[in-house]
């Protein structure tokens, strides 16, 4: 494993071997309406209506297995919206199109054979604002395996519980109260649940949107733990405006700004010597 | 009176302008130095220039004819009020005759000296009246004339004072207000308690008006109670009505009847309902339910009566014809099956268009969480966004069961009249509303039980919608919180 880091770390680009999700040329517009049509065509005809926002610009992105990829950029420069590209949440956005390729483990996700439900499955995600669902902070954790079958008794699904909350640094806070609604606790609260939610279902690469925005400096270290942890089997792409936190917990760092992506690269390398001025701009505090 | 209101208004008018120049003027022009905006003070002056006139002016007509009518009646001998039944009908006697004195002047019959000093003796004044139009039921008694003379004689001058009075208040109100009008006034706040005010009298008219109707009809039932035994009534198996007296009048019948029509109504509109509002908000793109949405909710638009001929003329033979008729359950057109049908398709829309905005209520995040997680839509739907939504569904479906169990229109043409203890669907029976107007309509003595148990009925029927809204509006907030 380590070598295969250092490995990526000197020679980003042919890293393939351990290549998780790939995104090539890959362009999103939101408010599109109901087109259809080729991708090829469409994309350039997207791209010149004015109505539409053309949200993401031709980015490449490689993911790699059992990595950290940090995604950074100013406030609507599309990291969002790049995250959702990756499990196909876009698709619940009316009117947002997604063209160009994206794989996973070489598969194409957007391919029309491809069940978007099963590949979120294997692509979870935390987002941005914390949303427990109104059940009870159990039936919070145990949605995810009980709708994919991942328990064969209570005892086990009970276990399932148990272990996700305890990975995302819950667990000693609401071991008593199982029962009580997950809507009921605070923010910071909230947002672990999340992502106690999404560990359990055991994604093999989890999406992070900003899941530290509203926790105090103890959790998101606890959660920074997580994340750490997590890298020994699964990728995780988190979305941070946190720079130390994107230096700390991550091996890659992705660049974004107005929608293209400006630089992709080793973590290190972008924070000691980026090669593009905007991005050094940003990660020393000038744009943004 | 319309005059006065006019000019009451035309002085509240006077007042703001009034009002907002004295403050401009105060400020020595510059509007930013003023308390208040400019618009404030002139609407505080008109406010003390209209409301505590017109409050007295309100006041004032009502206790008027109440103390007009207490000094006419001591003109009318003891003897007199006997004869004619009762006090009530002896002062209408004797207000139709000073209205029609009143108009007889108008018209010229005669002038207004005499006018004041007609006689019984010497005039018809029932045909004299009748010449310009005024009928009057009997010829006229020399007290009912007495009386009428000093009744329009006291309302003469009472109405003279009124207008002293009221106008002097409204022109009092003016100036102190606008003397009181200077840059430091709080007029805003003032305003503010004014709006207050009228919001609270608003909301105390709505809940009187709720506890006359409550009282109207606890009144009627104590009465009913009086002459039937309340036992008969609530446990009573029959109903049979005679006006000749012996009557049973049970309310068992009629409350099963209610239940199983409105029961099959909602085993129609639920389901029915509460699919389509799934449809709506979670499958529908937005196109389709651009036109979808307002086709549903023309159901609602449709009068009930109509609903009544559609059971009346279409479902009740369908259904005797092709159902009950082969399965030897009855040979009846009218049954609570066609009612309840028929019922339940009107209250769908009720059902799906509430249901559809408690639906659209649920955060769009929670639905992301649950597709996230790799959920599909269905699973989706059933296991995140049904149980956030379904305190508000529930909410929903008690609102459509207390207008189920209200509904007269469609039970009478659907339903028949016929009331029956019968678990047969295909068989006549009917509810509580429409014996309510069975028992009123026609010629009622509203001193007979058979009458009086219509305001029984009612109430009974009152305190289940009650309850039953009740416990909708704890679910419904029960449901808010969740979210808040
Ligand atoms: N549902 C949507 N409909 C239309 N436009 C959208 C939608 N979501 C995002 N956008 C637009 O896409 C662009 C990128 O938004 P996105 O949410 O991806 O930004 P972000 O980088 O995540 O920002 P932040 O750091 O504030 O979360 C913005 O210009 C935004 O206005
Ligand atoms: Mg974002």
């Amino acid at each position: 494993m380590k070598d295969l880091n250092e490995m990526s770390q000197t020679d980003q680009e042919s890293a393939v071997d351990v290549l998780k999700m790939q995104a090539r040329g890959v362009d999103v517009f939101y408010g599109a309406g109901g087109r259809t049509g080729s991708a090829a065509g469409m994309a350039a005809d997207l791209a010149a209506d004015k109505n539409v926002t053309h949200a993401i610009k031709g980015v490449d992105v490689d993911i790699a297995d059992k990595t950290v990829t940090a995604f950074i950029g100013p406030s609507g420069c599309g990291k969002s919206t790049f995250l959702r590209v990756l499990n196909r949440m876009n698709d619940t956005i009316e009117g947002c199109r997604v063209t160009g390729k994206v794989t996973l483990e070489g598969e194409d996700i957007y391919d029309p054979n491809v069940d978007p439900v099963q590949l979120r499955a294997k692509v979870g995600m935390v987002f941005q604002k914390p949303n427990p669902f109104p059940k009870s902070i159990f039936d919070n954790v145990a949605y995810g395996p009980r709708i994919h079958g991942l328990s064969s008794n209570k005892a086990d699904l009970a276990d399932i519980v148990e272990r996700s909350l305890r990975r995302a640094a819950i667990w000693n806070e609401v071991k008593d109260r199982l029962d009580a609604p997950g809507t009921g606790l605070s923010g910071g609260q909230q947002q672990r649940l999340c992502i106690a939610r999404a560990v359990a279902t055991s994604p093999e690469v989890l999406l992070m949107d900003e899941p530290c925005s509203s926790l105090d400096p103890i959790a998101t270290a606890q959660v920074e733990e997580l994340i750490d942890d997590l890298r020994s089997r699964y990728s995780v792409v988190i979305v941070t405006h946190s720079m130390q936190q994107a230096a700390r917990v991550s091996q890659k760092t992705a660049f974004f700004h107005l929608g293209n992506l400006v630089e992709f690269g080793d973590t290190d390398k972008i924070f000691t010597n980026p090669s593009d001025p905007r991005t050094e701009s940003y990660i020393t505090g000038r744009i943004g | 009176m319309l005059s006065i209101l006019t000019a009451i208004v035309v002085l509240g008018g006077l007042g703001f302008f009034l009002g907002r120049q004295r403050a401009i003027a105060s400020a020595g022009g510059d509007a930013r130095i003023l308390h208040s905006l400019p618009v404030y003070y002139g609407t505080n002056v008109a406010l003390l220039t209209v409301v505590p006139a017109v409050l007295v002016l309100g006041v004032w007509l009502i206790v008027q004819p109440m103390v007009i009518a207490g000094a006419a009646i001591d003109l009318i001998p003891e003897q007199g009020v006997t004869q004619a039944g009762s006090r009530d009908l002896v002062m209408s006697d004797v207000r139709r005759l000073a209205d029609g004195i009143n108009t007889g002047v108008e018209r010229g019959a005669f002038t207004a000296a005499e006018a004041a000093s007609l006689d019984t003796a010497t005039t018809d004044i029932r045909a004299v009246l009748a010449d310009v139009g005024v009928a009057l039921g009997t010829d006229v008694e020399p007290a009912i004339l007495a009386a009428a003379q000093r009744s329009r004689q006291m309302s003469d001058t009472a109405s003279t004072w009124m207008q002293v009075i009221v106008l002097g208040l409204a022109v009092a109100g003016l100036t102190y207000a606008w003397l009181r009008t200077n840059k430091d006034l709080r007029a805003r706040n003032t305003v503010e308690r004014a709006i207050l005010g009228l919001l609270i009298t608003a909301s105390t008219l709505a809940i009187l008006t709720t506890v006359g109707i409550v009282l109207s009809m606890v009144w009627e039932s104590a009465n009913f109670f009086q002459l039937y035994r309340w036992q008969d009534f609530f446990f009573g198996l029959e109903w049979r009505p005679s006006f000749e007296g012996g009557s049973e009048l049970g309310l068992i019948p009629l409350l099963w009847g209610t239940i199983y029509i409105s029961l099959i109504a909602l085993l129609v509109a639920v389901p029915i309902g509460l699919f389509a509002a799934i449809y709506m908000a979670e499958y529908a793109s937005r196109r389709v339910r651009s036109v979808a949405k307002p086709l549903i909710e023309v159901l609602a638009g449709i009068p009930t009566i109509v609903y009544g001929l559609f059971a009346l003329i279409t479902v009740g033979p369908l259904l005797r014809d092709y159902f009950a008729a082969p399965l030897g359950l009855g040979t009846s057109s009218s049954s609570v099956m066609t009612a309840g049908i028929v019922m339940g398709i009107m209250l769908i829309p009720f059902v799906s268009s509430l249901s559809d905005d408690i639906i659209n209520a649920v955060p769009q995040s929670l639905r992301d969480g649950s597709y996230g997680l790799g959920a599909t839509q269905s699973e989706t739907v059933k296991q995140v966004v049904l149980p956030a939504a379904l305190p508000g569904i529930v909410g929903a479906i008690l609102l459509a069961a207390s207008r189920a169990i209200g509904e007269t229109m469609i039970v009478v043409l659907g339903a028949g009249a016929a009331a029956r203890l019968d678990l047969n669907p295909f068989e006549a029976m009917t509810t509580v509303t429409v014996k309510i107007v069975g028992q009123l309509t026609g010629d009622t003595d509203f001193s007979s039980p058979e009458a009086l148990v219509a305001f029984a009925l009612g109430l009974t029927l009152f305190a289940i919608t009650l309850c039953l809204n009740i416990f909708a509006l704890v679910i419904v907030r029960k449901y808010r919180e969740q979210y808040e």
